[in-house]
This record gives structure tokens, C-alpha cells and sequence, in this order.
């Protein structure tokens, strides 16, 4: 394991696109979560009636502990970035036919796969390590109260990076079945933008409270980390639906994360490279 | 003691069956060259014994199954194209070579890289390589360790005509080290001039394998010159000294003899000649050449 782990470092460190999306990534996710930030400031800081009501309402999303599911729900969107990344990752090395390379050179068709699994188990923790250090930041720097306790939602470190090893499993699976770096982002992206979206919408009008969009492969894991309490203050009925799926959610996801990569290493395994 | 033993190895894409049921038995300490035309099936069988395809009924077996788990891993090899990771450099490629097979070492990497001629430029990105400079590199990938047996596919594509002559005497030196090599090529003057062995297929079947001097003869030629040439051949066209004399031919001023294999004797064909008043001003047993051979088997 770590003779795989040292070869997949020795492809990775010298990655352009590796540091690059890291670095995007570094921005982005700090990034988006303090945009919400200095508008939930702007808000509550709001002389008029109005905005006090609202500040009221929307309570404290980035105090502790509430600010790691505020701060979990806003990084989550950036997912598709290291999407890219774990495509190109694949997909490299069916380009370059590097794959069958490693295969020459020794390595089993397991150990290949493995050896991309650690990939992307790297990558997922790279970013739950980011969202924990925004999510830890914001929230020492924004809780006034010193009651507050910093750990009650501290499970969203994991809930989040189960989702984004969830979805970024999916995307490596799209790489590994079309092979072609270009058309296998734009499926993901298609896939992961449009057609899941509108599926999901589609079946919640179409069948009401059935929801079957909710088990759709990226939903299924969008699921488990639910939009924060303000978000859903007008709906209270649906916060707390939203709150009550996290856990057959978080059962299901880990079934799917299983499935993707027994799929995934029964592709590789029965095929000619 | 071979190294490598195939038995029956069949495979098919779709409907064309590129091997049909080869057996081979590949002797160590060899250079064995698998010859054919364009689609009879040599890289698919050599990409079968690197477990790249699998094959859809026989078997194979390294070592005679003595080795380790993986005997891959004491196998240099060289499979169609070079395959490396185009933002690296050379020496990093490399490392991942040594980190994935466990052969060599940092210093293996830089002997490997000078004996190809390409450790000047080893810190250059593999994109930036020419042709050339990419198969040297997927030598020194095979050559890294050591290992005892290489297999190479093409080893000549991409270099020049140095280069080529540089890989064919490393082939030679390395295999009177004691190395095997198993190197599949269309070009029959590389067989001939590097190999010990040689498997000719043809559309997915064996049509003949062994040590090339067995392949290459089916019939042993001696070629003899005099003065007279029209004495000389009515002399053997009405001699009964050598029953197994198959065929006479003139050509390109000399006579052609052609026995049956293994039976010229050239110093009873002298003798025959000066005894009856022919002078031999030129004697010769006369190799055949591969291009000649092979195109006899392929076209058969």
C-alpha cells in the first residue's frame, strides 16, 4: 500500500494541473464562503426593522457549531473543480496509455485501481482539510457567544468528506468509461449541472413526495450535508424532512461509494488495455 | 531452461482471430525473434504475456512458474509505443518505473539513461523528446535493473541509423551477459542480424519457429565458378556421384547447387570437380537469405 501511495505521489507532485486546481481550490472555497459571510454581516448590521427581523430569523450560521454545516453546504458546490482534476487523472493515463505501462511494469490490475483510489482519497482529503480550516477560521473569528460549543457539528468534517469522495468516485468513474479526457468532463459537467438538476426537479413535480430524485447518484450524497437552517426558515416543515434524510442518506451514500469502485475495478479488471 | 512457455494461446477481436492457438517454447539466454507481417498477431501475443490482453483460451508461463508472484516485475519491456508520463522528465518517469517494478536504483537510473545516450537530457520534459529520444528512453525504462529478460517490441522504431546499430550491438552485448531477449520486429534484416531464434507468424499462426540457422535452411546451396561454366554444368548435369542433388541453376555467373539439408559435402564437390579436369575457381555454401525464407513461408 504505501509502495502505491509512493508511486501515485511520484505522478501527482509534479502535476501541473494538480497544484493548479489545489490552488483554485485554496481560493475558491474560503472564498465562497466568506462572499456569504459579508453578506450575512451587511445584513444583520442593518439599522432598519427589516433587517434586524431578518437577522433574528436567519440566527447565527457562521458561529460555532453551526458554521461547519453553513461552511460544509456553501464548499460542497465547488465539487465539480476536483472533478476535473480526478478525470484528468484518469484519463491521462489512458491518453498517454501510461495505464498499460504500470501494468508492464509489474503492478496488478487491483493495485492499478487501488493506486487511482488513493488518488482520489488524497484529493478528498486535501479538500475536507481546506473546508475544515475555513469552516475553523470563520468560526473562531464570528462566535461572540463563549458558550458555544465548537464541536457539536464537528461530524460535518466527515459528512463532508464522505460526499465529496462520494461524487468525486462518480466523476472518476465517468473518466474510467469514456477514456477521453474532454468528452468525459463535458458528460460530468452535463451530467452533474443539467441533467441531474433537472431530473431531480422533474420527479419531485412529477411524483410529489416520493422525491425519487433524491436517490440519483449525486443527490444521493447532496443529501447528507442538507442547505443551513436559513435557508429553510420559510419551509420548516422541509428543514426538518431535510434533517430526518441525512442518515438513511449518509447509508445510502456509502452503498454507492462502495458500488462505484467495485464497478469500477470490475471495468478494469475484465478489460483488454 | 526456458523462460517462457506458451501452449495454445488463442485470441480474438470480434470476428478476426488474431492468434490461433500458438505454442512456443522460448529458450533462456536467447534472442528471440518473432517475425511477421503487419497483423499476424506479434504484438498482441507478446502484449498477452505482459498481461496487457488476455487471452481467450490457452495458457503461458514465465520461468517455468519458479519465480515470484509477479514476474513482471524481473521483466524489461518495451510494448508497441513508449508509454511515460508526458510532463515528467526522464529521470522522474523512470523513477516511477523503478517504484512500480523494484528494479534498479537512483544510480541504475542515471546508468540506464547514459547507455542510452539520453542522460543529457534527462531533466527534460518527455513531451519535449524527439521519436528517437522517446524509444531510448523506453529502452532504458527496460534496461533498468538489469533484468533478465527483456522483452521489446520494435526496439529500432524512431531511431536512426545510429541509433539502430547502437541497440542492436547493446542487444548482442547484453545477451552475452547472459540476458534473454524477446523481440518482435517486421524488420528481417534486424532478425537476422541479432537473433539466435526466431517464430515466424503468419495471420495468427505459427508457420515455423527455432534456432534461425534451422529456419533459415531448408536446403543447403553451394555455388561453384570455373573458366568453363558450360563444361562445368554439363559435368553435373550428367553426374551420378551425388544422388542427393535436387536442382542445378546458372546464375549470375556462377552454378547453383541445391541439395537436400545437411547433405552438401564441399570438399567431395571440389574433389569431383578437380578430378574431372574442372578447376574451381570460386566454392561457396550459400546461406539463404530470412527475406528470402520468409517470403517463401508467408506467401506459401
Amino acid at each position: 500500500m504505501m509502495n502505491l501511495l509512493k508511486t501515485e505521489w511520484l505522478k501527482l507532485k509534479r502535476y501541473p494541473a494538480f497544484w493548479l486546481l489545489v490552488g483554485i481550490c485554496l481560493v475558491s472555497y474560503p472564498g465562497i464562503n466568506y462572499i456569504f459571510l459579508q453578506g450575512f454581516l451587511e445584513l444583520v448590521e442593518r439599522q432598519s426593522g427589516a433587517g434586524q427581523v431578518l437577522a433574528l430569523f436567519i440566527g447565527e450560521p457562521f458561529s460555532f457549531p453551526e458554521v461547519w454545516r453553513t461552511s460544509a453546504f456553501f464548499s460542497s458546490v465547488f465539487v465539480f473543480l476536483p472533478s476535473v482534476l480526478v478525470i484528468m487523472l484518469i484519463t491521462n493515463e489512458f491518453t498517454y496509455k501510461t495505464h498499460r505501462q504500470n501494468i508492464i511494469d509489474g503492478w496488478s490490475r487491483q493495485q492499478f485501481m487501488l493506486a487511482k483510489m488513493i488518488d482520489v482519497i488524497i484529493i478528498t482529503m486535501i479538500l475536507t482539510l481546506i473546508y475544515a480550516l475555513t469552516a475553523f477560521v470563520m468560526g473562531y473569528t464570528q462566535t461572540t457567544d463563549p458558550a458555544a460549543s465548537k464541536t457539536a457539528l464537528l461530524y460535518y468534517v466527515l459528512l463532508f468528506g464522505l460526499q465529496t469522495f462520494s461524487q468525486l468516485s462518480i466523476a472518476f468513474l465517468i473518466g474510467l468509461l469514456v477514456r477521453k479526457s474532454f468528452i468525459a468532463l463535458a458528460v460530468f459537467l452535463f451530467y452533474s449541472f443539467i441533467v441531474e438538476n433537472l431530473l431531480v426537479g422533474l420527479l419531485k413535480y412529477k411524483l410529489g413526495e416520493t422525491d425519487l430524485g433524491r436517490f440519483l447518484p449525486l443527490e444521493i450524497s447532496d443529501r447528507i450535508i442538507p442547505p443551513p437552517a436559513f435557508m429553510n426558515r420559510i419551509n420548516e416543515e422541509g428543514y426538518k424532512h431535510a434533517l430526518a434524510l441525512v442518515h438513511p442518506h449518509i447509508v445510502y451514500t456509502v452503498i454507492l461509494v462502495i458500488i462505484t469502485w467495485l464497478l469500477s475495478f470490475y471495468l478494469f479488471y475484465q478489460r483488454d488495455l | 531452461m526456458t523462460v517462457l512457455e506458451l501452449e495454445g494461446i488463442q485470441k480474438s477481436y470480434g470476428r478476426v482471430q488474431a492468434l490461433k492457438g500458438v505454442s512456443l517454447s522460448i529458450p533462456q539466454g536467447s534472442i528471440y525473434g518473432v517475425l511477421g507481417p503487419n497483423g499476424s498477431g506479434k504484438t498482441t501475443l507478446l502484449s498477452i504475456v505482459l498481461n496487457v490482453l488476455s487471452a481467450d483460451a490457452g495458457h503461458y508461463r514465465w520461468f517455468a512458474g519458479n519465480e515470484r508472484a509477479h514476474p513482471r516485475k524481473d521483466i524489461g519491456s518495451l510494448l508497441e509505443t513508449p508509454n511515460f508520463y508526458h510532463y515528467l522528465s526522464a529521470t522522474n518517469n523512470l523513477r516511477i518505473t523503478h517504484s512500480i517494478s523494484g528494479r534498479g536504483s537512483e544510480a541504475g537510473i542515471e546508468k540506464a539513461l547514459r547507455r542510452v545516450n539520453l542522460y543529457e537530457r534527462r531533466n527534460s520534459r518527455f513531451s519535449t523528446y524527439s521519436l528517437g529520444m522517446k524509444q531510448r528512453l523506453a529502452i532504458a525504462g527496460s534496461l533498468l535493473g538489469d533484468p533478465k529478460v527483456l522483452v521489446l517490441d520494435e526496439p529500432s522504431n524512431g531511431l536512426d541509423p545510429n541509433g539502430i546499430a547502437e541497440i542492436r550491438s547493446l542487444m548482442k552485448q547484453l545477451n552475452a551477459d547472459g540476458h534473454t531477449i524477446i523481440m518482435a520486429s517486421h524488420l528481417l534484416d534486424e532478425v537476422e542480424k541479432v537473433c539466435t531464434h526466431v517464430a515466424i507468424l503468419k495471420t495468427g499462426s505459427l508457420i515455423t519457429e527455432g534456432p534461425v540457422e534451422d529456419v533459415l535452411s531448408d536446403e543447403d546451396v553451394v555455388e561453384i565458378a570455373a573458366d568453363d561454366m558450360e563444361a562445368l554444368q554439363s559435368l553435373w548435369a550428367g553426374q551420378d556421384r551425388f544422388p542427393q542433388l535436387q536442382q542445378l541453376q546458372l546464375q549470375d555467373g556462377s552454378l547453383q547447387l541445391h541439395f537436400a539439408k545437411g547433405a552438401a559435402d564441399t570438399m567431395a564437390i571440389n574433389r569431383f570437380c578437380w578430378e574431372n579436369q574442372q578447376v574451381l575457381k570460386y566454392l561457396a555454401l550459400k546461406k539463404k537469405k530470412l527475406e528470402t525464407r520468409f517470403f517463401e513461408l508467408t506467401q506459401e
